[in-house]
Parts: structure tokens; sequence; C-alpha cells
């Protein structure tokens, strides 16, 4: 099983400003990471790997320093990773950047699943999984909560709802998106990330992918931010809890501790 | 732990590298540094285990990679609550194979990374979060004999709670406790001593001058600029406390290091 997974360098915090010009988020100066939702989508990957055999291969479209996410991939255990950097990506909105993995899913070839994380912190649009589905001419299923049954030639899935869950199943190849239910990422190991240090992830460009420049960078996109404001302040939920004093300490602890808050 | 008491071996805190640390290589180096520094001086070095939640490699990992001796009175090794089920044996295991023996197990801190360890991980199914207490059952039940496991107390939070809690503690297989960093005479602490007589107890000594950082453990407000003599109040921990053992944390290799040789005699 050759599976691929799609993943993202995002800013580290939640007070990203953003450029009232270009109405884009300023990264510099700002620590990156990895999509926290994107560590869900290669733990899966390793899990099924580690279940059916094959490999797994991560991809990542961003400027050189995207190198450190995929590298982060590598110390997880996936077998590995490519970047597609160039000044000609650059701009790209999420129907060029889903154009772009998608035709590097194309050349790295017999790709029996492509695993995305349900969305990015920083645009929020949960987009590029599914345009990479359309890119692809492939079926997909988004929020992906679990994976029940894989064949030879098709993947049952869970697919999350807000009052419950659908069954799909759909033939290979395949996108699926995935919800932080799905599993429980792991850490990366010492000589994992040892490893990953010595790593060299190639990296790809317009040419490697034989991208239509058209379809690229500011060029290709057709979405225009017309406008960005600050979000309208969130009322924050009140849950009560009832009982006697001590069930009341023991269930604050507990949805405490459940949040990882202590 | 009577051991370590009998013999003047003090615990000494050796930080391990933070898993987002960008020079790797000098911070294992410093490790090693260190770990071997305990060693040579007969100390027992304690690993902590992502310590304020802060993502850090593991003891058992980082002694495999640079092969550093294991002599089984001289490394302890703490385990909290937030790992994977997976992560968790590996550990175990590793711990075991490796002939570390001494665990001090807490419930500890998590974060957005650091995954809080199931009910059903530890197969326990009467309680709702996991904490030291099904921890200790839990290595007991699946490593009888494998380990010395010892658990924390804290003489700053209510007392009788406290006490409740190491009372089921003891139960699941505690056999020595280590406080909170003590700067004085404490009195939580020395009820602990005589109702537990047969129990080590190890007192942890702060050994940072920063005594300010105390503020949040001990819960009243230590102002930045008080004055504050670690090794001073080592050796009046001491004096007070001759029959316990010590545990320095946040220990200066540099500045302090040669400077406890002699505060134990």
């Amino acid at each position: 099983m050759k599976i691929v997974v799609c993943i993202k360098q995002v800013p580290a915090t939640h007070d990203a400003k953003i450029d009232p010009e270009t109405k884009r988020i300023i990264r510099e100066g700002i620590k990156a990471i990895l999509n926290p939702f994107d560590n869900y989508a290669l733990e899966e990957g390793i899990q099924l790997r580690d279940q059916f055999g094959g490999e797994v291969i991560a991809i990542s479209m961003g400027p050189q320093k995207a190198e450190n996410s995929l590298r982060e991939a590598i110390s997880v255990g996936v077998d590995r990773a490519i970047l597609l950097s160039d000044r000609a990506f650059g701009g790209s909105d999420t129907w060029a950047t889903s154009y772009v993995l998608a035709k590097a899913i194309k050349k790295i070839g017999n790709v029996d699943l492509v695993i995305c994380g349900k969305q990015a912190i920083d645009g929020d649009t949960a987009q590029v999984g599914p345009g990479i589905a359309a890119h692809l001419d492939w079926l997909q299923a988004t929020y992906v909560m679990a994976v029940d049954e894989i064949s030879s030639s098709s993947i049952r899935v869970k697919r999350m709802h807000e009052d419950g869950y659908d069954v799909c199943e759909i033939p290979f190849p395949a996108v699926i998106t995935v919800v932080k239910d799905i599993n429980i990422p792991r850490v990366p190991s010492l000589k994992g990330v040892l490893a990953s240090k010595k790593y060299k992830i190639p990296v790809w460009k317009p040419d490697d992918i034989d991208a239509d420049k058209s379809k690229i960078g500011l060029d290709g996109s057709p979405t225009r931010v017309v406008k960005t404001q600050p979000p309208p302040f969130r009322h924050a939920s009140t849950k009560k809890i009832e009982g006697t004093p001590n069930d009341c300490a023991r269930s604050l602890l507990k949805e405490l501790r459940m949040r990882s808050i202590i | 732990m009577l051991h370590h008491i009998r013999n003047k071996i003090y615990l000494v805190e050796v930080l391990p590298p933070k898993q987002d640390s960008e020079k790797l290589e000098k911070d294992l180096e410093k490790f090693s540094n260190k770990y071997t520094r305990v060693m040579e001086s007969g100390y027992c070095a304690c690993i902590t285990d992502n310590a304020m939640g802060l993502l850090s490699f593991q003891g058992p990992e980082i002694i495999e990679e640079l092969k550093l001796p294991v002599m089984p009175e001289q490394v302890m090794i703490h385990l909290n609550t937030f790992h994977r089920k997976d992560d968790l044996d590996n550990i175990l295991e590793s711990c075991k194979s490796k002939g570390i023996k001494y665990l001090l197990i807490i419930t500890g801190d998590g974060s957005d990374r650091l995954p809080k360890l199931r009910p059903s991980d530890v197969d326990t199914t009467d309680v709702e979060s996991v904490t030291s207490v099904e921890l200790l059952k839990y290595i007991n039940r699946e490593y009888p004999d494998s380990f010395v496991l010892g658990v924390a107390f804290n003489p700053y939070e209510p007392e009788e709670h406290e006490f409740e809690k190491m009372e089921r503690k003891i139960k699941a297989g505690a056999t020595f406790i280590i406080t909170q960093p003590l700067i004085e005479k404490n009195e939580v602490v020395d009820r602990l001593i005589k109702k537990y007589p047969e129990i080590p107890v190890v007192v942890e000594a702060w050994m940072s001058r920063k005594l300010y950082l105390l503020s949040e453990a001990v819960g009243y407000e230590i102002p930045e600029n008080k004055e504050f003599d670690p090794i001073s109040t080592l050796k009046m921990l001491h004096r007070l406390y001759p029959e316990c053992g010590i545990y320095l944390s946040l220990l200066g290799f540099k500045t302090q290091y040669h400077l406890i040789k002699d505060t134990w005699t």
C-alpha cells in the first residue's frame, strides 16, 4: 500500500497578524510548527503501513524552512519526505496548492491513499484535501474519525458528524481527511529525531512535477481576499457542575485533566 | 532507598534535552557530561519525564542512544501518566532490560502533544482519570518485583487530602517518598515521617538561587529579590532531617556541584 500524507507548516501562535496590504498572514518572526491536525494524518498513515505493509511518503508545499515539518514526519516514522518549494508556488490559494500537491502525487505514482489533516490552523479552510481529490478525480471522505476496514480495492471509514457518523466505503485510489478522534499521535523518539536530521529531503520544482505555470502561484489562484477583520468576540461556553462539593471537585479535576490543563 | 540514605547518596535531578531543541547534539553532550559526573560521584541521577509538560526525550532512550552505563543504585527515572499506552510499556520494558530499578511515579503535567493514559490502558475501570495510584498498581501488576517505586508528597497541598492520597499510593505499592522542595522546617513533612516510619522519605532541596520560582509550588508569593543561599539551606535540611535522603533539584553543575561534596557529613 502506498500512502501519501500531505502536511503543512503553520505559525505556532494564535496571535498571527494579517498584512493589511496583502491580507495574508505575516509569518516572519513567528515560530513555525507542524499543523496539529497533520499529526493525526501522519499517525494514521504510519499505523496503516505497519498493519498492511507498503510505504508512507510525506509531502509539503512551502518555503525551504517547511522542511522542518517534513523532518518531524520522518522522526515519527514516515519512509520518505518530499518538499515542493519554489518562488513560482508562492501566493497559491487552496485551489492552486491542491493542484501542486495533486501533481506531486501523480509524479510519485501508484498511490493508493492520500491522507490530510481535516484543515490547517492558519487558513482553517479545510479545502486542500477535497481539492486534491478533485484535481486527481479520485473519491474522497472528509472528517474521517475511524478506518474500519481496508480491502485490496477499497477503504471503509466513519465520517464524523455533529450528531453521529456516516459509514462510507470508497474504492482506491482515494483521499481522506482526518479528525482528532482517529488516533493518538506518537511523540518522536530520539532515534527518530537523530535520523531525521541526516535525511536529505528532495526539493521538487514546478518542472519536476510537470506543473502548468498558469495554474500555480498567484496567477493560478482564483481566490481573492478582499477584506479581513478580527473575529467577533466569542462568548465562552459555560458548563455547570452540580453535586456535592466532593463530586464537583472530582468532576472539575477530571474536566481539567481531560483537556490537559493540569 | 534506605541504601541511599545510609550511604549518603544524593539524588541529583538531571533534565533531559527538550524535543524542540535547536542544538540537540550539544544538549545531548551536556546531558551525558552531567550524567557521567553524577555516576562518578557515586550519586543517583534522577531523570525527569516531560517536566512542566515540556516535551522532552525520555531517560531510557537517551541512555541507550548515548550508550551510558547504568548502575542500578544510581539511576532513577520519573514516570508520569501522560503517555500513550505503547510508549509507557516501551519505557518500562526499556528500564527493565537496562537494569534501571528506581522509578518515581507521578501524575505529571500534560500538554497538547502529551496524551493522557486512559483508564483502559492500565486495565482499570473504577476511575475516570489515571493518576499515580493507578499507574503504580499497573506497574506492580505487570512488572512484579522489577522496580522500586516511589511517589511524590506535596506538603503545600491541603494536608488531609494529601495524606489521604499518600495512603492510597502506599497501598498501591509505593516504597519511598520524595517531597516537594523544602526551604525550612515543615510540620507537614514532620507528620509524614512520623506517620510512615518504615518508609524512606527524601526531602527535595531547591538548588536554584531564584527562590521566587517556587511561589506557585508553595502557594504564596516569594519576592523576586529575596536572597537565598541554596548550599546553606541544604546543610540546614541535613540538620533538620537527618533520617531523610536528599533530592537536589536544579543543581548548577558548573557553580554548585563541587560545593555539595562535603555537605552530607
